[in-house]
């Protein structure tokens, strides 16, 4: 039934794998796969990947930094993988826990994880325990027994541990999933496009935690492969949007956001709504799932990890909300000195207070609520189980983890170095073309000339296509800015050739066939980069997005570059989504092309609350190629991501 | 709370005292007083000089694997320790290890397999570029054409840096996967490698700079004024080929003795 199962170490070396009988294609690829876009990429709230016909599931073992991964067929719905896993960990860590507490990675390359039989056997008894279809508290139960008197620290994270937890968790099942079982419900009632509906009969007879972890699955496709899946229409007010927009009225006080919310009131909400849904399914099981692990915390908190928790808040000087103090002034002190000296390993209890003020933070930063609650979580897995250092505290652990993933997420996937990819499409005497797009009044248009004036500084000579035929006094604009760049530039000094020009064919034409244009008079003209000013439109204006998506798809540029504010809060995810989505859908190539750029503007105007940053490349897992700094000519730079960070993490 | 006291701490509780030291002070002969400055300023001296003293003469004993992602390098650090085969999968953090020279002095240095994606590479080369004796940046022969603009990146990042100037740790260059047939040979990587970076150290330079106004590689690549050469680095630096893989499969033997060799010179 499985495909493979792969152990192996965070720094890359697989210490024991299994295949499954008959399977013949390696599993280096899809597992590579999945450390790149979900561990990589911070999304690791999630903890199962689709690549193609393959669904994986992992688990991190952050004491032994080990990864665990499982992967099989997608069509198969095998309710016991996530039990599974826990349990093989559970067995790994135990038998080689000797080994494994070496220092240094030779243990990794020397040692022999012969662990044959006992995968063999566990994965057996999951099977069974599948087929008989009954539910495996028994089981795991025994487990459970053996897993306590061995690895201690690993009980409060295993999920399958019914018997265990019965009492508390029982109300929290039906409490706290009810939400995230009714969308599941919602697209049996409402006929669900026929290539679901297999998936979606199998929902029936699973638990409630099954159902979860297979809308989790279907989120992810979506997000992922998201131009594959027709959205799902279901009519119900969508909660997460609500809450976006109460924080987006918090972020922003500047005057440009009034220029702002009226354009908001020009897109139809008619329109918008229908590719909307197919987004906001994920983002409800987001917020759903986080629900269910709060509660968990702050139950169990309740019950004997006051200590804990305290000490937390004394470490810290917590101010949120604080429960009735059990112990007195002693008890947290000891907690405090035990919590400095001993070393111990992290649980989720211990983080979570921590966790819940970095979130709050990052939203005060004016990261969008969803990014920081991924991030968080994120955060929070990769440190479960880590054994912290004598003399750190968990908030400083928590802080030091958070940061290191935000740097890790500004980073640019991939070479910017536009110069040079000039360069090389000089070589093959073609235009270089670049498109701007983003909503209205961000500043495409500016930034657009600023980025002439950076390209004729450095030699280039430089096409504006003014396809925005929709506002008034959009190519006049662009014509201001070609007189006034030619006049810095005359052509006297570029060999009598003008350093940069103007191709526009007046208002109210085709955008695409004016960009075809204008590339093809660039090409004999021999223009070194085309720069395609794009009108302004909001994420919701279907119309308007189709154009957009068919100027791209016609006309190939090398570089789609979305401009956003940095001003933008939650906003953000809704808008850049929704672009890529459009994209997507309207592309003819099976392999859309997609922003692979961002220009973020108005960095000026935001002071320290810089968090348009981090949304903007966590969802596009793109890079921001240029940031905005005012209105002059010069006022263009590149990100610096430790910059940015330290603005974030600063109180 | 904590910022009222703040605020009053300096105007009342220390106040007393500045005035009765310096009292004191005034009541002393003044010979006394110019043997404490002296004595104080002998003090700070040693430990400026200790400090400069200790971190100077502390050898630099670790050897970096870098390059891109699936280069091969962490299948060099697994070969080079152990001369086993083993799977690999993206490294999401450094492994590192004691490693034996092969030659008969027995040095031993600290082999580090840095991550090569590129959201983690600057960071962990930041946290290890200081101790580095030598730097082995892995190429992927066999699609070296197709990767070339990003393998002289992440080389120009390199060379440009502060601290692996400064330091000029033996940069080996080693051209892996020599197993496969369209593998492309040391000597015509090198040269491609040279005229990649001749053309970004034009693109570099003109980069815009950074918000906090920084620009990134404050050094400048080899000599100006003339196409570059990796002759004209400040550091040694070694073309080699070699195979993780070896040409037997999985199963055979690597060849890595031309890196194993030059890894024994250190
Ligand atoms: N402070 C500041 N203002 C900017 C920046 N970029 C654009 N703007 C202003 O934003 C407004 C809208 O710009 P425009 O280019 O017309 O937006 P478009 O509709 O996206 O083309 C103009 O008033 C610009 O001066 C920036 O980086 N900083
Ligand atoms: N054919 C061949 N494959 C190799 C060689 N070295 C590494 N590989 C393979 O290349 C892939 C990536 O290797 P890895 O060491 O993980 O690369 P890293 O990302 O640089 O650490 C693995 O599948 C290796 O088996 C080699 O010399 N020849
Ligand atoms: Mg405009
Ligand atoms: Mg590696």
């Amino acid at each position: 039934m499985l495909d493979f199962f792969t152990i192996f170490s965070k720094g890359g070396i697989v210490l024991w794998c299994f295949q499954g009988a008959g399977v013949t294609e390696s599993f280096t690829g899809p597992v590579n796969a999945l450390i790149r876009s979900v561990i990589l990429q911070e999304r690791g709230g999630n903890n199962s990947f689709t690549h193609e016909a393959l669904s994986m599931k992992y688990k991190l073992d952050n004491e032994f930094e080990l990864i665990f991964v499982v992967g099989f067929q997608k069509i198969l719905t095998l309710t016991y993988v996530d039990k599974f896993i826990d349990d093989v960990q559970l067995h790994f860590r135990d038998r080689y826990k000797n080994e494994l507490e070496q220092k240094g990675a030779l243990k990794h390359v020397n040692n022999s994880f012969d662990f044959e039989d006992r995968f063999k056997k566990l994965l057996r008894e999951a099977e069974e325990s599948s087929k008989a279809r009954s539910p495996p508290p028994m089981r795991s139960f025994e487990k459970s027994e053996k897993s306590q008197k061995t690895v201690k620290s690993m009980i409060e994270t295993k999920g399958g541990d019914k018997a265990k937890e019965q009492g508390g968790k029982k109300n929290k099942h039906t409490k706290k999933e009810a939400p995230a079982v009714e969308p599941a419900k919602g697209d049996q009632g409402k006929t669900p496009p026929s290539g679901q509906k297999a998936v979606v009969n199998g929902n029936q007879g699973l638990t409630p935690e099954e159902i979860i972890q297979k809308n989790r699955e279907d989120f992810f496709r979506k997000r992922m492969m998201g131009p594959a899946e027709k959205p799902i229409k279901s009519p119900k007010p969508q909660k997460p949007k609500e809450k976006q927009n109460r924080v987006w009225n918090n972020g922003g006080s500047s005057a440009k956001n009034l220029d702002y919310s009226n354009k908001n009131g020009e897109a139809s909400p008619g329109d918008g709504e229908r590719n909307l849904d197919g987004r906001f399914d994920p983002d409800m099981q987001v917020s759903s799932m986080k629900g269910d692990l709060l509660s968990v915390d702050y139950e169990s908190s309740e019950e004997g990890e006051m200590e804990e928790e305290e000490e937390e808040e004394v470490v810290v000087s917590e101010t949120s909300k604080t429960s009735p103090k059990k112990s007195g002034g002693f008890g947290g002190m000891f907690g405090m000195l035990k919590g400095l000296v001993g070393s111990k390993s992290l649980s989720r209890e211990d983080m979570e207070p921590v966790l819940e003020k970095m979130k709050d933070h990052l939203i005060a930063k004016n990261v969008a609520a969803d990014i920081s609650s991924q991030l968080c979580e994120s955060v929070a897995k990769k440190l479960e189980g880590k054994v912290m250092g004598t003399f750190t505290t968990v908030a400083s652990t928590v802080k030091q983890a958070l940061q290191d993933s935000l740097v890790q997420i500004l980073q640019p996937k991939r070479r910017v170095d536009i110069l040079r990819d000039v360069m090389e499409a000089q070589s093959q005497r073609r235009p270089f073309v670049v498109t701007f797009c983003g909503v209205n009044g961000v500043g495409k248009s500016t930034n657009l000339a600023k980025i002439s004036y950076w390209l004729i500084e450095n030699g280039f000579s430089v096409l504006i296509a003014a396809c925005d035929t929709f506002r008034a006094g959009a190519v006049e604009q662009l014509r201001t800015h070609q007189r006034r760049l030619n006049s810095l530039h005359p052509p006297e000094k570029h060999g009598g050739r003008p350093v940069i020009q103007l191709y526009e064919k007046g208002y109210g034409k085709d955008a695409a066939g004016i960009a075809m244009e204008a590339i093809a008079y660039a090409r004999n003209q021999a223009f070194d980069v085309v720069l395609v000013d794009t009108a302004g439109r909001m994420q919701d204006n279907a119309p308007l997005m189709t154009a957009l998506a068919k100027l791209i798809a016609v006309n190939m540029p090398d570089l789609v570059l979305f401009v956003g504010e940095a001003l933008v809060g939650n906003e953000a995810v809704d808008q850049l989504v929704k672009f890529n989505q459009a994209l997507a859908d309207h592309s003819m190539s099976d392999k859309p092309r997609l922003i692979d750029g961002i220009v973020l503007t108005k960095f000026d105007t935001i002071d320290d609350k810089v968090g348009a940053a981090i949304s903007m490349t966590y969802i596009t897992g793109q890079p921001i190629v240029f940031v905005g700094t005012g209105q002059t000519y010069n006022d263009l730079r590149s990100l610096n991501a430790r910059a940015v960070v330290g603005a974030l993490m600063k109180a | 709370m904590g910022k009222r006291t703040d605020a009053e701490m300096p105007e009342n509780p220390l106040e007393p005292y500045i005035e009765s030291i310096r009292q004191q002070l005034e009541e002393q002969d003044p010979v006394l007083l110019v043997g404490v400055i002296v004595a104080l300023a002998v003090v700070v001296i040693t430990c400026v000089f200790l400090k400069y003293f200790l971190t100077s003469k502390t050898v630099r004993s670790a050897v970096l694997l870098v390059g891109l992602c699936d280069a091969g390098k962490t299948l060099l650090f697994i070969r080079l320790l152990s001369g086993k085969f083993k799977r690999t999968q993206t490294s999401i953090t450094d492994s590192s290890a004691p490693y034996k020279a092969k030659n008969d002095r027995g040095s031993t240095w600290t082999l580090i397999d840095l991550p090569g994606h590129d959201s983690l590479r600057s960071q962990y080369l930041e946290k290890f570029k200081s101790a580095a004796r030598a730097i082995v940046f892995v190429v992927d022969s066999a699609i070296f054409q197709k990767e070339v603009r990003d393998v002289a990146e992440f080389l120009y990042m390199l060379l440009t840096d502060t601290v692996v100037c400064r330091n000029a740790p033996t940069l080996l260059v080693a051209c892996n996967k020599q197993d496969i047939t369209m593998a492309k040979s040391a000597k015509l990587i090198q040269q491609q490698l040279e005229k990649e970076l001749n053309t970004l150290r034009v693109t570099r330079s003109a980069v815009l700079s950074a918000q906090d106004g920084s620009v990134g590689g404050s050094v400048y690549l080899g000599k100006k004024g003339k196409d570059f050469e990796f002759s004209q680095l400040p550091m040694k630096v070694e073309f080699l080929e070699c195979s993780a893989r070896g040409s037997k499969g999985d199963d055979g033997v690597a060849d890595v003795e031309s890196l194993e060799k030059s890894l024994a010179k250190l």
